[in-house]
């Protein structure tokens, strides 16, 4: 038990700041993030097949993943009001752009949550948290090729979905 | 409808890859974390969301409603069988009727017959009443003319007597006269 407290600490030391900010960019929420954050370390505790997992790291960033998704997913069901309208965490400063930021981003997040699991995670590491591809098959389990293989696939199920989505098109001139 | 390109993906993932949270948010969600599996502690940082109270009232009103009709229909009185209704009347009727079948045969009789005479009597009497109204109508009718005649017949002979003496005093002057020229002189006559 000791040890695997110490295996979290280690992990949440090592890999909290990078977990809570893909966390982050898959939810666009700082709150919800660090809501998520606390879910997941408490999954990982109560985990009881923690010692087959070879490696934590991955599984934590797996779950991390799993768990932004499950959120948006929810959050789609959920009824919304203006009172759930929080500032979307950017870094751009002009509100028109910052708006179009947000509703690009919420749009291909949305997408993204319709992929497979394999692909989401592997979308997820390259394009967002910009991971080499060996990194990537590394946690998966997979050769590089393959992991290549889903994120291509992935960004044409992307162009697919968000093309047959997209009802009109519109330019925003400053 | 246009699709979406690659490079547009890829520019959005990349301006995902790029958004960062705050300083101060990854220490305090990393403490949080800390503190959570330390000493088991879990804080909320955003309300739960709880129904609003509009659909609050939606629901206890359409419970309200279910409620209220399983009541209604629990407690209301069973509806009338009519058929039964009217086969057992039927039947008690059948069998008081059998039973006073001739006594009633009789009184229905009697009763018509009742009936019938009272009914005759007053037919008898109105007509005979207005036979007698119409007999002296006629009575007055029938005098009436005679009188009408009778005052003709008077006048007719009225102007017969005045001609006549009418007739008599021309006669009698006429006579007057001749008499007169005739004891006149002859010569006198023209």
């Amino acid at each position: 038990m000791r040890d695997r407290q110490k295996g979290l600490l280690e992990l949440l030391e090592k890999s909290g700041a990078s977990l809570y900010a893909l966390l982050t960019r898959l939810t666009l929420r700082e709150d919800v993030a660090e809501e998520l954050m606390q879910e997941l370390f408490i999954k990982l505790s109560n985990y009881n097949g923690l010692r087959k997992i070879g490696n934590w790291n991955a599984y934590a960033y797996r779950a991390a993943i799993n768990l932004a998704f499950d959120w948006r997913r929810r959050q789609r069901r959920a009824f919304f009001s203006l009172d759930d309208v929080h500032e979307a965490a950017s870094n751009d400063c002009s509100p028109l752009s910052k708006l179009i930021h947000a509703e690009e981003l919420q749009e291909i997040l949305e997408a993204i949550g319709r992929l497979n699991r394999k692909s989401q995670q592997a979308l997820v590491m390259r394009h967002i948290q910009q991971q080499s591809y060996e990194d990537i098959a590394q946690q998966m389990g997979k050769t590089a090729h393959q992991v290549r293989a889903l994120c291509h696939k992935a960004i044409n199920r992307l162009r697919d979905m968000l093309g047959s989505d997209r009802k009109e098109t519109y330019d925003v001139q400053d | 409808m246009s699709k979406i390109d690659e490079n547009e993906i890829l520019r959005r993932l990349e301006l995902l890859s790029q958004t960062q949270p705050s300083c101060e948010a990854t220490e305090r969600a990393i403490n949080r974390a800390r503190l959570c599996f330390k000493w088991g502690k879990v804080t909320r940082s955003y309300k739960l969301k709880s129904p609003s109270p509009i659909i609050k009232f939606a629901a206890a009103a359409v419970l309200l409603i279910c409620a209220g009709f399983l009541a209604g229909r629990l407690f209301a009185p069973q509806p009338i069988n009519v058929e039964q209704l009217r086969a057992e009347i039927e039947t008690s009727l059948k069998s008081s009727l059998a039973a006073n079948c001739e006594q009633i045969k009789d009184e229905l009789y009697q009763q018509v017959r009742r009936d019938l005479t009272q009914f005759a009597a007053q037919t008898v009497a109105a007509s005979t009443t207005v036979t007698d109204q119409r007999l002296i109508e006629l009575i007055q009718l029938i005098e009436e003319a005679r009188m009408r005649d009778r005052v003709r017949v008077a006048t007719a002979l009225e102007q017969i007597e005045l001609n006549r003496l009418q007739d008599k005093t021309q006669l009698g002057n006429g006579l007057y006269s001749l008499a007169t020229r005739t004891n006149e002189p002859r010569g006198t006559i023209p």
